[in-house]
């Protein structure tokens, strides 16, 4: 077992429960404090997770159990409100994976920025540049406005880049779901790929297969809380003995 | 089917980290040059657009106070003093005109990527400050056919940059995370813009106001900025008191700034 690269030690955050809710001035610059106000609601609560590098997990609930919260945790795009959330080593997040491009710029121009934004120097870029297109198979299509591409073109362009960004985390959010069954079937050997060369996966999804192909330990989150940190084929009892099983 | 075996890279550790500050810098100037290329391939004028706008002010105001009415405000040749103080205020204006949608124009890169926050607004006040710089040529321009004559106060522009970059960027990181909890400031924001307009020494000099309020004027710190720059070619403009307290304010945004936006910014990005 590698070292520890992921330590979540009683992270908890919360959300308001109505969008009119009454907040003042004082209510924001609060900052962190542990008192639950009346029109809040804690997402996750008393959240502890250990991960150590090369480990695959997969995260399993229903909607709105905080899943997503939870990843997005670990990719330091929010914060927690109470607890500690601490990622030794960088991070390719597989989360909204299209945001970063930008529509009117080419293919090339956003491969560029995109990589750049998240954390490779230009000449990792450069070096990379003809892997990535190849990949995402628009060697036709570089000096294209990225808007002109079609959806799954931009999935497909999206995932090459963020999946060859080379950190040694990588967090994935139900992106799999999506073009056709050919990109699927690389993207899922590409992730393959990335665990075999000891990457630590961190995975959202619903599809219990894919689960089972990637991941080696479950966890299990129900009503913010973590029910359940085991060996994937349990957690995913668990929950279906709770919610019945899809299958 | 044949499948694309790309070679595997080992999870490298070898790699070292870079440094925040490295981060930050190399952050800055992607998203900078991205609003810039943006800007310059979908439009045809590109550049000049940036320069067009203050221009077309520029000569508004020369037509109205040089030839309608006989100008006693400001010093010849008044275009040039014009631009001189329009210039910095199409970046001032742009940028905390722009802050205020810092967060929701990038919302989807914000809750994706791990970049440092004040980034979104730092960004802002930089390729606006690009284009404010790139203007510059046509003010000399001007300078040139008008005979305005150069002065050693042009030491002054580096300091008149930083100093406005400074209070920019201050202001921005106060008004960028409150615009997505009160979403009124925005149009309060274009509000007190228009206000603070007339309310600059810009078509006219701190020296041009009766006596008692250039004191009060000098409470704004732009008084004391745009002075800093007209001094490259109206040195006299000048005045100790503005300019200290345009330096003191700058950087008393710029505290404040960060004070507020670190209180707020983890509610702000669950709220985007």
């Amino acid at each position: 077992m590698g070292d520890v690269v992921i330590r979540v030690v009683g992270a908890g955050i919360r959300f308001r429960r109505n969008r009119r809710g009454r907040r003042s001035f004082k209510d924001l610059f609060a900052g962190r404090n542990r008192r639950s106000r009346p029109n809040e609601f804690w997402a996750l609560r008393g959240v502890d997770v250990e991960v150590r590098a090369g480990e695959a997990i997969g995260v399993v609930g229903r909607n709105g159990q905080g899943k997503s919260t939870l990843l997005k945790l670990v990719a330091g795009v929010m914060l927690p409100d109470e607890g500690r959330v601490d990622v030794l080593g960088g991070v390719a997040p597989l989360i909204e994976i299209t945001g970063g491009f930008v529509d009117d710029l080419t293919v090339r121009e956003n491969v560029h920025l995109t990589a750049g934004l998240h954390g490779m120097t230009r000449a990792e870029i450069d070096e990379r540049y003809d892997e990535i297109i190849d990949f995402a198979e628009l060697r036709e299509a570089v000096d294209t406005p990225y808007k002109h591409l079609s959806s799954g073109q931009k999935v497909r362009l999206a995932f090459s880049v963020i999946s060859r960004l080379e950190e040694p985390i990588l967090l994935v959010d139900e992106v799999l779901a999506v073009g056709d069954r050919a990109f699927r079937d690389k993207c899922y050997q590409r992730i393959d790929e990335l665990l075999a060369g000891g990457r630590t996966l961190f995975f959202v999804s619903h599809n219990e297969r894919d689960l089972k192909r990637f991941c080696t330990r479950g966890l299990y989150l129900d009503k913010g809380r973590l029910q359940l940190d085991g060996p994937i084929e349990g957690v995913l009892a668990a929950y279906n003995s709770d919610y019945g099983s899809p299958s | 089917m044949p499948l694309a075996l790309s070679t595997v890279t080992l999870a490298s550790p070898s790699r070292p980290p870079r440094s925040p500050a490295r981060v930050y810098r190399q952050t800055l100037w992607l998203l900078t040059g991205r609003d810039l290329r943006v800007r310059y391939s979908t439009s045809f004028l590109g550049y000049l657009w940036s320069v067009l706008d203050p221009l077309v002010m520029a000569l508004i105001y020369w037509f109205v106070f040089t030839q309608i009415v006989d100008r006693s405000i400001g010093e010849a040749p008044y275009i040039v003093f014009l631009l001189a103080g329009l210039l910095p205020w199409t970046w001032f204006n742009g940028a905390i005109g722009d802050s205020t949608r810092a967060f929701i124009k990038d919302a989807k890169l914000v809750r994706s990527t791990r970049l440092p926050r004040s980034v979104w607004v730092a960004r802002i006040v930089l390729s606006k400050g690009v284009e404010f710089v790139l203007a510059i040529p046509v003010v000399v321009a001007f300078a040139i056919v008008f005979g305005a004559e150069l002065t050693w106060g042009v030491l002054w522009l580096p300091v008149a940059i930083a100093l406005q970059a400074t209070l920019t960027l201050g202001l921005g990181l106060v008004i960028a995370p409150l615009v997505v909890f009160f979403r009124d400031l925005e149009r309060a924001v274009k509000l007190v813009l228009r206000f603070l307009f007339y309310a600059s020494p810009i078509i006219y000099g701190l020296s041009d106001l009766p006596a008692g309020l250039d004191t009060w004027m000098a409470f704004n710190p732009l008084a004391g900025i745009i002075s800093l720059y007209r001094a490259a070619f109206f040195p006299d403009q000048v005045e100790a008191l503005p300019v200290i307290i345009a330096a003191v304010m700058s950087l008393a945004a710029l505290g404040l700034g960060i004070l507020v936006f670190r209180r707020m910014v983890r509610a702000v990005l669950k709220e985007i």
